[in-house]
């Protein structure tokens, strides 16, 4: 029997600022709530064409890979109109998750919002 | 979510429907009793993930998305290792087997399969006459 789990705020506080996307995902990512992270995110890329997408990870502990898909389905859409994705405040498990993948050189990784937010021009081109 | 076992008994079984909201506690279950068998932090939280991982292959694929499907998951503690194993009744397929192009990191998919070559110890895949046995082991260090 499954446990229920709210799925409705999963990510938190997604604003615009300057040529950026800034979200925070809040909770465990696994294949029964990714769908709902790839929709908001995948529409957000639609909707706002940001040069930049900011996802603060502080409140994900865990992730699996249907959510590392969601994040490089995310990143092959914002690459079309030369943008990045910054991954932050990262926690243990999903940064070893990302290292697995071997996708921490690929995200632009930092330790905060701030931090990326003043960072330009780095990461995988 | 059906359960047997504990810290006493040592033995461990869970049902489960195939549906996705249940892999987050089926995974922190198993994540308990490996920790509970002494096999550490960091080598529980890998084998939760494994086991997400088996899981989610089985949901999407083994049952085709059907939500109502059994999975029954069992793990044994043995001297060095925690041996965990997932049964299903679905396709029969080994995902081991099915030819993929070689990982990209810059394309969606293929992750899950390098979680569970990269973070056990062994993974096998045994078909079964009505379905497929998944079973990992993962060592204890030290």
């Amino acid at each position: 029997m499954a446990e229920p789990t709210d799925n409705t705020e999963l990510v938190h506080g997604m604003r615009r600022q300057g040529d950026a996307v800034v979200a925070s995902l809040v909770g465990e990512i696994d294949l029964h709530n990714s769908p709902k992270v790839r929709a908001a995110l995948l529409d957000a890329l639609q909707r706002e064409k940001p040069q930049r997408l900011i996802l603060n990870l502080q409140g994900v502990p865990y992730m699996d890979s249907s959510a590392i898909a969601v994040l490089v389905e995310s990143l092959q859409k914002i690459r079309r109109t030369g943008g990045k994705i910054y991954l932050t405040n990262l926690q243990p498990r999903v940064k070893g998750l990302l290292e697995i993948a071997r996708l921490d050189a690929i995200f632009v990784l930092a330790d905060s919002e701030e931090e990326a937010l003043s960072k330009q021009g780095e990461g995988w081109e | 979510m059906n359960t047997a076992g504990g810290k006493r008994e040592r033995a461990f079984e869970l049902r489960i429907s195939s549906d996705p909201a249940n892999l987050a506690a089926a995974r922190k279950a198993v994540e308990s009793f490996a920790l509970d068998c002494a096999l550490g932090q960091r080598a529980s939280h890998d084998l939760g993930l494994c086991l997400n991982e088996v899981l989610a292959n089985i949901m999407r694929h083994a049952y085709g998305g059907r939500t109502d499907r059994p999975i029954v998951i069992t793990a044994e503690p043995g001297e060095r290792e925690l041996t965990v194993r997932v049964r299903d009744w679905g396709n029969g397929i080994d995902p081991t087997t099915i030819r993929h192009e070689p990982y990209n990191p810059l394309t969606p998919g293929g992750v899950g399969l390098i979680c569970l070559t990269e973070l056990l110890d062994r993974i096998i895949y045994t078909p079964q006459p009505d379905g497929m046995l998944a079973t990992m082991v993962k060592k204890r260090k030290g």
